[in-house]
């Protein structure tokens, strides 16, 4: 593993002049790089040139290569009452449990953070723990206590379930970043004559800003992405878009082009999230452990 | 934390009395909807499951279930195939983990060796992640898309490109494709992961283990993957809950098929579930899949430790 990783200042020069070697290096190095950029991109690429063939070119091989682009299969997808439906469903089900998934999780973890908590270190376990529980294990009871409680495709219990998602995720990275604002900050507040609240209020949250937000965004794709709960505990009013996507690959004949489309309407909106919070994303992903760039 | 002063009248005394119990108890009130919520989505699916995989027929009124004992387990396990998904669980998440892990630290090495003053740093870097953003289903999409046999480009490029005949990936290497696709979507993860934590890695520790003339190959398994300790250990944690978690790409590339070649243990629960109406057995699948994904992760935690990760 280490050997990959060609230091262009290895010492030891034996066979190769420091220049040759180097070039040599750099070269290898932007190969693999460039190789797995290629790995990437592609099937990215093939998605979405599928959406926009017209219909006859899409399933062509060999591959048309040049071809006309056509937004055909996007207008075939908007005209479809059910698409649009259920990507506003997603949009409105992921946005309002990300701000609630904040509102509950953010002030814990600033306690967590400040306060002495007895045995903090299993309350952390605990909440982690809430990830290492499979989502088919929780969805089985919430199918029948959303069915009792009248709340089978429903938006509120969808977005009670994203929350349960990402609820770890922000106390555990928000914990982290509120353990990086120094304490002063508020006492400075207070001798000025701020509660405690309007400490936190004023002082804290306006610092952990970036951490809020790149949060949020995560734990926005977490839900979008998210499966299993709208095949589970939906049938018709709260669809998710996920869901909508799947019904495609589950008919019997597959529209390809409009499958790809629907596919692509996806994955933009988080790519877009994605390279927004670059900067943020390795401190969100790791609960914290990294933060430095 | 003022306290009331005697001097105000009884309106905003009461008004100043709410305000101290906001201010006082803050830390209780910042704490109780989370632990609320934590409650219900842990204590209370756990024990739900439990109940269900005990009793015969699921019924709300908790009071009329008739006990099954432990005959969901025995059904699950003899007739249910739950041994079988376990297996295949097991492979997807140790081959995937090793392949993620191993190919996200090299491109991690190679992308933050990338000279300084190069923008290709940060093209790579911002390229890399972009996988992630792609949903299982969407995910599954492109596989069903580019795998078909008679429609997709790989099995078109090797078959006219290679002397090979293109294997049908979807019926004869289904839990192969699984892993691979998972690796081309979540890389990413341990990518960034790693190469923020090389990033941290202080410049004057490498320098010193350079100047003592040390390979390559020891600067990184003496110097810097110690240093990265916490990190490599988070990632690979949280990876691994996660591929526990698998559901959708899988669902939506062979729906656990062909035959049960590549039923994991999510995708079993959900068809004992809602195709076979076999509640009570789902439950016990569920249960037993409960207890042994926190009981590793547990095991995980005590082997490695959580020093560097704590305050």
């Amino acid at each position: 593993m280490a050997s990959a990783d060609l230091d262009t200042a290895a010492t030891g020069s034996q066979w190769l002049d420091k220049e040759t070697r180097e070039t040599l290096v750099t070269v290898i190095r932007h190969g693999i790089l460039l190789t797995w950029s290629f790995i990437v991109l592609f099937p990215l690429y093939w998605l979405a040139s599928m959406s926009l063939k017209p219909p006859g070119q899409a399933n062509a091989l060999p591959p048309e290569w040049i071809f006309l682009p056509t937004v055909y299969n996007y207008i075939q997808l908007v005209q479809q009452s059910e698409f649009v439906n259920a990507f506003a469903n997603s949009l409105f089900m992921v946005s309002a449990s990300v701000v609630l998934v904040v509102l509950i999780g953010v002030p814990a973890a600033y306690v967590l953070s400040r306060y002495d908590i007895p045995m903090e270190r299993d309350v952390l376990v605990w909440i982690l723990s809430s990830r290492m529980l499979p989502p088919i294990a929780v969805v089985l009871p919430f199918f029948f206590i959303f069915r009792a409680l009248n709340l089978f495709d429903s938006r509120i219990g969808m977005v009670l379930m994203y929350i349960s998602i990402n609820l770890s995720l922000v106390v555990w990275v928000m914990k982290a970043f509120f353990d990086g604002i120094p304490e002063t900050l508020e006492e400075a507040a207070r001798v000025d004559g701020a509660t405690q609240f309007q400490g936190f209020m004023k002082v804290v949250l306006p610092a952990a800003k970036p951490g809020i937000f790149s949060v949020a965004i995560i734990s926005f794709i977490f839900a979008w992405i998210e499966l299993l709960f709208g095949l589970v505990l939906t049938s018709f009013e709260a669809v998710p878009v996920t869901l909508f996507v799947y019904s495609f690959i589950g008919s019997r004949s597959i529209e390809w082009g409009m499958l790809a489309a629907a596919s692509t309407a996806m994955i933009v909106p988080v790519v877009i999230f994605l390279i927004a919070v670059n900067k943020y994303l390795a401190a969100g992903l790791s609960f914290g452990v990294v933060i430095k760039e | 934390m003022s306290t009331p002063t005697q001097t105000e009248t009884s309106n905003t005394q009461g008004l100043a009395r709410l305000r101290d119990l906001w201010n006082d108890y803050l830390p209780y009130w910042f704490m109780a909807p989370m632990v609320l919520v934590m409650v219900m989505i842990t204590f209370f699916p756990g024990a739900y499951d439990l109940y269900l995989s005990l009793i015969e027929e699921p019924t709300l009124n908790i009071f009329a279930a008739e006990f099954a004992g432990l005959s969901n387990f025995e059904t699950a396990f003899t007739r249910g195939g739950a041994f079988h998904s376990f297996v295949i669980t097991v492979t997807v998440v140790v081959s995937a983990l090793f392949l993620e892990s191993v190919l996200g630290f090299v491109l991690a090495a190679l992308v933050s060796g990338v000279e300084d003053s190069n923008r290709m740093k940060s093209f790579y870097r911002v390229l890399f992640i972009i996988p992630m953003a792609v949903a299982p289903v969407s995910l599954a999409t492109i596989g069903r898309l580019m795998l078909n046999t008679e429609i997709g480009i790989i099995p078109y490029v090797i078959n006219t490109a290679t002397p090979f005949a293109a294997p049908s990936f979807l019926s004869d290497l289904p839990l192969l494709t699984v892993i691979l696709l998972d690796t081309w979507n979540w890389t990413p993860f341990m990518f960034i992961i790693f190469y923020a934590g090389l990033s941290s890695v202080p410049t004057t520790l490498i320098e010193a283990s350079r100047v003592d003339g040390a390979p390559l190959w020891r600067r990184y398994v003496h110097v810097i993957i110690p240093y990265m300790k916490p990190v490599v250990f988070v990632a690979t944690l949280i990876r691994m809950i996660d591929l526990f978690r698998t559901f959708g790409v899988v669902y939506g590339l062979t729906q656990g098929g062909p035959g049960t070649a590549t039923q994991l243990v999510s995708i079993n629960i959900y068809e004992q579930m809602f195709i076979n109406n076999q509640f009570g057995v789902a439950a016990a699948i569920a249960v037993v899949y409960l207890i042994f994904v926190i009981a590793i992760a547990n095991i995980v935690i005590a082997k490695v430790g959580f020093e560097g990760v704590w305050d």
